[in-house]
């Protein structure tokens, strides 16, 4: 995929609908309650006895948060009582008990990632309790190669947090930005500074981080091209490894929270097209190349060389370079993933507590993919990553007439064809550059359940 | 319908007879075959096949100890025997494929010598092993057929007695698994397992994680690519050549 995709306003026009983000497939609304602690247990049994079972990736959620930001769509929860830290830990670590005995020992740990909420709501020393109760429990890799990850919100980290993430091991670090300019900030409750950010980033550099990644929003309360521009400008002066441009969707019937904005600062349809044009142009200009998504990596970032390599992957925690692993959730609303099954934890603390306290696992609903759902997981993965379908390697691996299996859903692409954004041949279906902005939408003409019920449009956010 | 968008697995499932015809990966269809019976001595043998499954996954077909009186040959998915050893742990003596003959190790004692269970979805065909015997004094093709059985079944065992690596004992289960698949007609590098590491393990005598170990090295060596259950040889020639010591061919 490498270069960033030319910007197309007409087409992102006609396209901004909602749709899944594919972060899995099938996606979360799919999950049943039907699939609980039993069949969890099954999957991770079953996923031992393969002839090289999968390694595994590790997903801790931490819910708190100190302040509210209004744009904000994840499972959090506010407070400043650092007690409740405390508590949610101690669940943690015994989750993390009953789940280590569950997988053989002989499967190494490859990635770990802490996401929230935020997860710096945890004192250093509260993650390093929570990575030596992983560490009793499962066993580490020690490759070069492992990643260890922190979601981090700069306003909240004091000097030194740093160099002990770093000792005790985590090379990445996903910083929240948004935006810099003043009166956006005001108008999403969230006020940071250039120098808190830059001085974070400085301290993962100094302490031998990997990656840093930045994550932006566009289509934020009084956002402004001059703005967002300034804002791009010094982010891109930090040279993230990575970059994340996410759009705002303001669907406050959906997320709480959201309902604080007020809707007549939103800037336009056009004018939100007109921000990403922006971040496109100043990232082609600054050497980025597009990842997929609303993702930009360096070109010498693993995630460039994965996806040159074809070794990228997508999963709840964004794109990665370890496709080959099983991952395991823990926390509240934390997703798994082991074999062909997803499965998830209550989404509300309380149910999550009782379950721990009761000593069992908390599952709480997931699903056992079908041969259906593996095939479509398959291409759809591969479009989100690299842009393009193999058919022949599809229909080998899946033993299936391309042609005859995906009859309407071929037919669901024939407009989008019309339009320049995806070309079909027998033996590809290859997103166009000008297509390349707008995966979610083509991988989309794939997802049965999708089209099965048509039922509740407003669920998902938009494609822009 | 339309024409079928799914296309014919390379997992074997051997397909139906009829009362002419044996299924495809019938054990005995060469004791007739090869020696020109005629139509009433295929009928013969027919009335003294029995169709019975399908079997689950983990369902016992017969146990250690049960009366003996019918030997089966699988006709889709895979059986695995074991026995129980004097501390109750289970000690795996094969993996039978379509087409191969289960209970033979029966014949002798009149009682079913180990356990049998069914992997994944099994469907069999059972013969009543008297009438068979009788049958066969009548039929000297089928009485070949049975001793050739008899003998392979025991040669199996001897494939992983003596001193040999690890790699090695992978490498000639894998070759046989193979040489097995080929022979009924299926992919000869395209194999899916349905047996679980920590039965190949039992049955290789080998740690699971030493299991792993081993393929994961095969698979860096080129000789062969695992993804889950499937694994594909990749260098036929090569995994032939590691596995030659203990296959004495």
């Amino acid at each position: 995929m490498a270069a960033i995709p030319p910007f197309d306003a007409d087409l992102l026009r006609r396209y901004d609908r909602p749709g899944p983000r594919y972060t899995s497939y099938p996606t979360a609304p799919q999950f049943k309650p039907g699939f609980g602690p039993a069949e969890f247990a099954k999957a991770a049994r079953l996923s031992n006895d393969d002839p090289i079972p999968r390694r595994l990736s590790l997903y801790a959620h931490v819910p708190f948060c100190f302040s509210p930001c209004f744009y904000c769509g994840c499972n959090r929860i506010i407070t400043r009582d650092l007690a409740r830290a405390e508590t949610y830990l101690s669940r943690l670590v015994r989750e993390v008990a009953m789940l280590g005995p569950l997988f053989d020992r002989d499967r190494e740990v490859l990635q770990i990632h802490l996401g929230g909420g935020t997860p710096n709501f945890f004192s250093p020393t509260q993650i390093g309790e929570l990575l030596e109760s992983l560490n009793t429990h499962f066993r580490f890799s020690q490759s070069p190669a492992r990643d260890f990850s922190i979601e981090l919100d700069p306003r909240f980290i004091n000097k030194g947090d740093i160099e002990a993430l770093a000792f005790m091991g985590f090379n990445r670090a996903s910083l929240g930005v948004q935006d810099f300019d003043p009166a956006v900030q005001a108008a999403v409750n969230r006020i940071q500074s250039v120098e808190e950010t830059q001085a974070v980033i400085d301290d993962c550099r100094k302490h031998g981080f990997r990656s840093v990644n930045v994550d932006l929003i566009y289509g934020l309360p009084r956002q402004t091209r001059e703005g967002f521009g300034r804002t791009l400008d010094t982010v891109v002066a930090t040279r993230p490894d990575r970059l994340a441009i996410y759009s705002y969707a303001h669907m406050p019937q959906l997320f709480r929270p959201q309902k604080q904005i007020d809707e007549s600062l939103l800037p336009s349809a056009e004018d939100k097209l007109g921000l990403l044009q922006l971040a496109i142009e100043k990232l082609s200009a600054a050497g980025y190349r597009y990842i997929g998504m609303d993702h930009f990596a360096l070109p010498g970032d693993d995630l460039s060389v994965a996806q040159e390599k074809g070794g990228l992957h997508r999963n709840f925690m964004g794109y990665t370079t370890h496709a080959d692993c099983d991952l395991v959730g823990m926390g509240v609303s934390a997703i798994s993933h082991i074999g062909d099954t997803y499965s998830q934890n209550p989404r509300d603390l309380p149910s999550w507590e009782i379950a721990i306290d009761n000593g069992r696992l908390p599952t709480w609903r997931g699903m056992q993919l079908d041969a259906d759902d593996v095939l479509r997981a398959d291409l759809i993965q591969q479009l989100m990553c690299q842009g393009e379908v193999n058919i022949p390697e599809l229909e080998e691996r899946h033993a299936i007439d391309f042609g005859l299996y995906f009859q309407d859903d071929l037919a669901r692409l024939v407009p989008l064809q019309a339009d320049g954004l995806v070309e079909v041949s027998a033996t590809r279906i290859t997103a166009t550059s000008r297509g390349r902005l707008l995966l979610r939408i083509i991988a989309a003409c794939f997802d049965r359940y999708l089209h099965q019920a048509q039922a509740e449009p407003a669920r998902f956010s938009k494609a822009i | 319908m339309s024409p079928p968008a799914h296309r014919p697995r390379h997992n074997p499932i051997a397909d139906d007879g009829d009362a002419l015809h044996f299924c495809s990966t019938c054990a005995f269809s060469d004791a007739c075959l090869s020696q020109g019976y005629d139509k009433s001595a295929l009928m013969d043998l027919h009335v003294l096949v029995e169709h019975i499954g399908p079997f689950h996954e983990g369902e016992h077909i017969f146990r250690e100890g049960d009366e003996f009186n019918a030997i089966a040959a699988v006709r889709a998915g895979t059986v695995k025997t074991y026995v129980l050893d004097a501390t109750g742990q289970e000690q795996v003596l094969g993996f039978h494929l379509p087409g191969e003959i289960i209970g033979l190790n029966a014949i002798s004692e009149a009682r079913y010598p180990c356990n049998a269970v069914a992997l994944d979805t099994v469907m069999l065909c059972r013969f009543s092993f008297p009438k068979m015997a009788l049958l066969a004094t009548r039929m000297p093709g089928l009485q070949a057929q049975l001793f050739k059985l008899l003998s392979q079944d025991i040669g199996k065992a001897a494939l992983l007695a003596g001193d040999y690596s690890a790699d090695q004992r992978m490498a000639a289960f894998l070759v046989a698994l193979s040489r097995r698949f080929a022979q009924r007609g299926f992919s000869a590098t395209r194999l899916h397992l349905t047996m679980t590491r920590t039965d190949i393990a039992n049955y290789l005598r080998l740690a699971p994680e030493t299991v792993s170990r081993v393929l994961r090295r095969l698979q860096e060596d080129g000789l062969v690519k695992v993804e889950r259950r499937e694994l594909e040889i990749t260098n036929p020639a090569g995994l032939d050549e590691l596995a030659r010591a203990v296959l004495r061919s």
